[in-house]
């Protein structure tokens, strides 16, 4: 089952993720985009096409997937890979092509880039929704 | 028949210099390397040993994405190899290497082998606490809250796979190789352990459909807690991946702390295991939050209060 965002809990980010020169081409970096503590979410880099998703594997409700900081893709580096179980993603898709979550997808953040600055558009979740006490 | 658990796993990886990267920095000594593979090993000498995927000396992958090739079991002596293998030979090809090594498939079609066990005994203080009422563990002047101490793995505890038929899985290893059921997690999967080791489990099995089948997690034993959140809050600062922990089990009472790992799996430091004999009756319950764990916590940065001293 994929997680559905609860977007009652939803931010309007101010500032920039990062300078798109800071995405180094054919890999992946982690960001936290709400100060969490933790990487919520990672980008992949391909020539001038970014790929956002959230760090939550579809297998496991919240898994985080990086074996290591920024860490999110098999040793050929064409695939995402789920470092908890070694499922595999299509990058551009998000599909899962082998492994636990198979025909699963992961959750995609939409990014834009504004004079050279990569922002998340629209609003964003916590990693970790609030629990109803 | 006098199994002691897992000696030995074999993995063909993707990325070699991450995985040793990895198990180096869990703590494991690095006993051969080469760009092809390499050999790390706990205090006591059980082992995960990698080699490149398309290495032709592994034996075949599952169908999965899965990276582990082969479980090898450490026994006592030649006469559980010899029963093992006459056991098994019954209804399977079981081939015999040069070394003794039994090599063979369970009915889930993992690949399994048995050996006589290259696990050394190990002679080394438990972690010690003091605890009013009781003697102390530590005597005056000895000093609990070391930075400095290594925190190594001592010995592979236990592996855990994804079966498609957890039933047939665990009546492989119960019937076929006198495993007995500790624990059950109820349509999940047994805990169980063989017979010339008391701890609560060498194996867990967790029932998935087909396509997941594989090494969920694989963990070794700790000194005690202290090591263990000691082995983790390092590999968290080193910026490796946190999945699950610490925290403690119920079934095993296990503290634990899994880490994700280039090795397509997460690898659990665990600590303080339970013990069982003949006289342990089976506990049986539904696997939910509260029956995996008996409290979970999650590693933060490190804080002081007041913050730091003020400036001159
Ligand atoms: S949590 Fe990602 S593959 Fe299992």
């Amino acid at each position: 089952m994929m997680a559905t965002e609860d977007l009652t809990q939803a931010v309007e980010l101010t500032e920039p993720l990062c300078h798109l020169s800071e995405l180094v081409d054919g890999r992946s970096r982690g960001f936290d985009p709400l100060g969490e503590g933790r990487d919520t979410m990672f980008v992949v880099r391909q020539g001038e096409r970014l790929y956002g998703y959230r760090n939550h594997c579809p297998h496991y409700d919240q898994a985080r997937m990086n074996w290591k900081k920024d860490e999110f893709l098999n040793g050929a580096r064409d695939r995402i890979m789920c470092f908890a179980h070694g499922a595999l993603f299509d990058i551009a898709s998000g599909e899962c092509e082998i492994g636990p979550c198979l025909g699963q997808r992961l959750t995609s953040v939409k990014l834009t880039v504004r004079d050279g600055q990569v922002w998340i558009s629209g609003p964003y979740v916590p990693g970790r929704p609030r629990r109803s006490s | 028949m006098r199994i002691i658990g897992p000696d030995e796993l074999v993995f063909g990886v993707d990325d070699v210099a991450a995985c040793r990267e990895f198990l180096v920095d869990y703590g494991l000594m690095e006993k051969a390397f080469s760009d092809e593979g390499g050999r790390f090993e706990a205090l006591d000498g059980s082992a995960f040993t990698i080699r490149k995927r398309d290495d032709a000396s592994l034996p075949a992958p599952l169908p999965t994405a899965n990276m582990l090739r082969q479980t090898i079991w450490g026994v006592e002596d030649q006469a559980t190899l010899d029963a093992i293998e006459a056991e098994l030979s019954k209804d399977r090809a079981v081939e015999k290497l040069a070394d003794g090594t039994l090599t063979t498939r369970d009915d889930a079609n993992f690949e399994i082998a048995f050996r006589i066990t290259r696990r050394v005994a190990l002679d080394l203080p438990a972690e010690l606490i003091n605890s009013p009422g009781a003697k102390p563990g530590r005597a005056p002047n000895v000093i609990g809250a070391n930075d400095e101490v290594e925190a190594r793995p001592r010995t592979l505890s236990h592996v855990v796979y994804f079966v498609p038929d957890m039933d047939k899985m665990a009546n492989f290893y119960v019937e076929r190789l006198g495993f007995v059921v500790t624990d059950k997690f109820t349509n999940t999967g047994p805990f169980l352990r063989p017979q010339a080791n008391n701890d609560h489990h060498v194996l867990f099995m967790i029932q998935t459909p087909e396509y997941m089948q594989g090494l969920e997690h694989v963990a070794f034993h700790m000194q005690g807690p202290t090591e263990l959140m000691l082995a983790g809050s390092r590999m968290v600062q080193k910026g490796y991946q946190s999945f699950w922990g610490p925290g403690r089990h119920k079934f095993g009472s296990n503290w634990f702390w899994y880490f994700n790992s280039p090795l397509g799996t997460h690898i659990e430091y665990d600590a303080d295991m339970d013990l069982h004999d003949g006289d342990w009756v089976e506990r049986e319950t539904p696997m939910t939050k509260d029956a995996a764990q008996m409290f979970l916590f999650e590693n933060v940065e490190k804080w002081v209060p007041g913050g730091p001293p003020p400036k001159k």
